[in-house]
């Protein structure tokens, strides 16, 4: 098959061996660290007798390639089998959390990016201006403050001192749509300002060098006004780079946020991923990464799609 | 259209903190993780027991003084021979479902407990492996229940009360679906099931049908009247974000306050601070197979240079007793031999090491971040036998990964927490066996474990005195670990809560806990 559909295909054929050697790597990585699940949820009275039991019940006592081999054949049906912890299948509890981490991340991505591409832009436009410094230093700024401070930092003062924001808990958008913004509202503000930091850093230098292209110049010289110069011809070009960098992003947020995860107290992947580590839960551990992987390579699959829409010479390639 | 959008926003924005999921009936307490389950004693934590006994009872519960007290049973009689329990069960008891308890209840509830294939935390203590061997279970008639057992324990009713033994609650059949796998606790607890939303919270609601005994509230006896229509355990792991939310009023109790707020709380009038010796025990233990540290003198002379209580004082806050007893300080069997603190003795202490033949190799003490105090009394440890010529280095490793070393007996030194064990003899079980079938055990005496086993067939209060306070002395001799001190459980509520009172065992009760009218 030729054309996009056969681009897509191909390309998600050549996840397959991709996301296999990430299952094997997770597979075998996770159980070279030291502890045991077995231990983890018996405690420090736990007796050989019962260590071996709990072993022997989700099948911890048979040799690793037999577990990798039956986990696989799991897999292939589409079962990433239970949770150690509290029996609960992994499969439906990753999409559960995911709904939360998703929410969160595409609201703050597109927040971010509405506020830096344009700052970005701008900045570049007046370059070495007093409001060039002003954008480039707020964005460092915003980048460098560690997630979880400027959560805090959030948190006590809407939640704690203004009282104007709920501190804890989360709504589906389900359940209620004003309520789950509410809730959601301080953690997409945090994860929204340090990515336009981020952004708004490559929107600058990416508008700054198609600024300097001859066929800007030519614009100008044609007698374009400034705002169609840039939005016709600087924006498309510049943003392109931008897009790489916001499927990038994306990818790695939808991860897991777990650090705002756990400082907001909401039930998502990445808080998911970090308490299945802390308690040595397998199923769980290699179901995340799998899952984390899968969305990767799918993010990036859309952002390759998607670069045509502002890179015609993409497409043609 | 655009004042009309402003309003309504401007509604939705000023809501509460909560509002959507906290009403002024509902009491929230605080967990710093989800629960496992809700199957007593079976897949499990001590968050999960803390949950899943507001839902079950069983025949009979611990007290505030970590004794035992009759709870689903009105009288429990032991035979002459200390082999047979009579149990008789109290009448108008009544399960959530409105079923009567029975004694056909308990067998049902026992029987499953015993499936080995359900891996019931306690089945250990009562097949025969360890504590005792249950070789029977009986119902006398509807209300009357006997256990008989192949030899005395002196620890039977105490480890029936035990919290991670689920409190061997009893519950309903139609706790179990049709397929014959746990649904739901169907108890005859203060509060029933309404909501576990993982990772979130759990919603309990009052049982109205609940009996409750006369008298006051008594650890997990006495009274256990369910005074708030609903009950919320927020799940909120970070502490920060739990301070957050109790001062912000998202929760109204949180049962494990960090020390080093405790100055804070103190000063702020809108809360109401408790502090509770819990019964868990802080120490460094010691690998005794270690080539170096094989050498008791050795292991006596860390401790000689130790400061214990400016040790306690300083992670504490002054709020924990220090103690080098493994008997926690608030048992009833805690007498002089165990509250013996010897002083700091420096000199004493480099004499033992020179005689030792102590060259100055490097200690490795093994320590965790997860928990906090761990950390920070490897820190002080090495600091203060530093000044006895010590070389003590510490490696910070995670909680999964030290538990690991711990069972494996894969330690020089390492800083460890025990959880509580209410019975003396219990308290010497988890540290005193053979180090070749179990390398977890720290204390590897043979004449110690023979005393051990005595304690727990005895049963007169004397008797068993007298056995601990030998035991407490052969311990410090061979000084297999330094026990520092049992944590301090505080708890935090909110002005408008009333009654609520931390324990030993620092699980949160939520009955006879009440919030002010108009709060």
């Amino acid at each position: 098959m030729h054309g996009p559909l056969g681009y897509v295909g191909k390309r998600l054929l050549w996840t397959l061996p991709t996301l296999l050697l990430v299952g094997f790597t997770v597979f075998v990585m996770v159980r070279l660290i030291p502890g045991d699940p077995a231990l983890v949820i018996l405690g420090d009275a736990a007796t050989p007798d019962q260590i071996a039991g709990l072993k022997a019940q989700y099948g911890l006592d048979r040799p690793i390639l037999v577990q990798f081999g039956l986990w696989l054949g799991r897999l292939a049906q589409g079962d990433l089998g239970v949770a150690i912890t509290d029996g609960q299948p992994v499969l439906p509890l990753l999409w559960e959390r995911f709904q939360v981490t998703a929410a969160i991340v595409f609201l703050a991505v597109g927040l971010a990016v509405l506020i830096a591409v344009p700052a970005g832009l701008l900045a570049a436009w007046k370059q070495n201006s007093g409001l060039d410094i002003a954008v480039v230093t707020t964005a460092t700024l915003l980048l460098s403050i560690p997630s979880f401070w400027l959560g805090l930092i959030l948190l006590l003062v809407f939640g704690l001192k203004l009282g104007w924001v709920p501190v804890i808990g989360y709504v589906p958008f389900g359940q209620s749509p004003t309520q789950a913004l509410l809730y959601i509202l301080l953690p997409v503000v945090t994860l929204t300002l340090i990515e336009a930091g981020v952004l708004t850093r490559m929107a600058r230098a990416s508008a700054i060098e198609v600024l300097r292209l001859e066929y800007v110049m030519h614009a100008r010289a044609k007698g374009l006004r400034e705002r169609r110069v840039l939005l016709r011809h600087v924006l498309p070009n510049a943003f392109a780079p931008t897009w790489t960098v916001i499927g990038l992003v994306l990818g790695n947020l939808l991860g897991g946020i777990a650090v705002l995860e756990t400082v907001f107290t909401l039930p998502g992947l990445g808080r998911l991923l970090v308490d299945a580590i802390f308690a040595r839960d397998y199923p769980v551990v290699q179901g995340c990464l799998l899952f984390t992987a899968l969305i990767y390579v799918l993010v990036n699959l859309i952002v390759d799609l998607c670069y045509p829409l502002f890179d015609p010479r993409v497409a043609a390639s | 259209m655009t004042r009309k959008l402003i309003a309504a926003l401007a509604v939705a924005l000023s809501l509460p903190a909560g509002a959507a999921v906290a009403q002024q009936d509902t009491l929230r307490l605080r967990l710093n993780a989800d629960i496992r389950s809700t199957d007593p004693g079976l897949n499990r934590d001590a968050n999960t027991d803390a949950v899943v006994l507001h839902m079950v009872e069983g025949l009979v519960a611990y007290r505030e003084d970590a004794s035992v007290a009759p709870m689903l049973a009105k009288s429990v009689e032991v035979s002459p021979d200390g082999r047979t329990y009579t149990f008789a069960l109290r009448d108008g008891v009544s399960f959530h479902n409105g079923a009567p308890l029975t004694a056909d209840d308990v067998l049902f509830a026992w029987k499953r407990y015993t499936t080995p294939a359900n891996n019931w935390r306690c089945l250990p203590e009562v097949d025969g492996r360890g504590l005792t061997k249950v070789v029977d279970v009986a119902a006398k008639d509807a209300k009357t229940v006997v256990f008989t057992l192949e030899k005395p324990s002196a620890l039977f009713l105490t480890l029936l009360a035990r919290t991670d033994c689920g409190g061997t609650g009893i519950y309903h059949r139609a706790s179990l679906d049709a397929d014959g796998k746990w649904k739901e606790p169907v108890g005859t607890g203060p509060f029933k099931l309404a909501e576990w939303k993982r990772a979130q919270y759990i919603d309990l609601v009052r049982n109205d049908a609940y009996t409750a005994l006369p008298g006051e509230r008594d650890g997990h006896a006495g009274n256990k009247a369910p005074l708030v229509p609903k009950l919320r355990f927020v799940i909120i792991p970070d502490a920060s974000a739990a301070k957050a939310a109790l001062l912000s009023g998202g929760i109204d109790i949180n049962p494990d306050i960090v020390n080093a707020d405790i100055a804070e709380y103190k000063a702020r009038k809108d809360l109401t601070l408790q502090t509770k010796q819990a019964m868990d025990i802080q120490a460094v233990l010691f690998q005794t197979r270690d080539p170096l540290l094989k050498d008791a003198r050795l292991r006596r002379a860390i401790a000689m240079s130790l400061d214990v209580p400016q040790i306690v004082e300083t992670i504490t806050e002054g709020e924990s007793k220090p103690s080098l007893s493994i008997i926690p300080v608030p048992s009833g069997f805690y007498g002089q031999a165990q509250a013996q603190m010897p002083k700091r003795d420096v000199a004493g202490a480099k004499k033992l090491l020179a005689e030792a033949g102590y060259k100055g190799e490097t200690i490795k003490l093994l320590a965790t971040k997860r928990y906090p105090s761990l950390f920070d009394f490897a820190v002080l440890t090495q600091a203060m036998a530093q000044e006895a010529g010590l070389r003590i280095e510490i490696e910070v490793l995670d909680w999964a990964t030290l538990l690991d070393r711990y069972t494996k007996g894969d330690y020089q030194a390492m800083a460890f927490t025990y959880s509580s064990r209410l019975d003396p003899s219990l308290s010497f079980e988890m540290i005193s066996g053979d180090k070749d079938k179990q390398p977890r055990k720290v204390w590897d005496n043979a004449e110690a474990r023979e005393l051990m086993t005595r304690s727990m067939e005895v049963t007169d209060k004397a008797q068993r005195q007298a056995i601990f306070d030998e035991l407490e002395a052969r311990f410090r001799a061979d000084m297999p670990m330094i026990v520092l001190y049992s944590s301090v459980e505080t708890s935090a509520a909110r002005s408008n809560v009333q009654g609520y009172a931390g324990w030993a065992l620092g699980q949160p009760r939520a009955w006879g806990v009440s919030l002010k009218p108009g709060s």
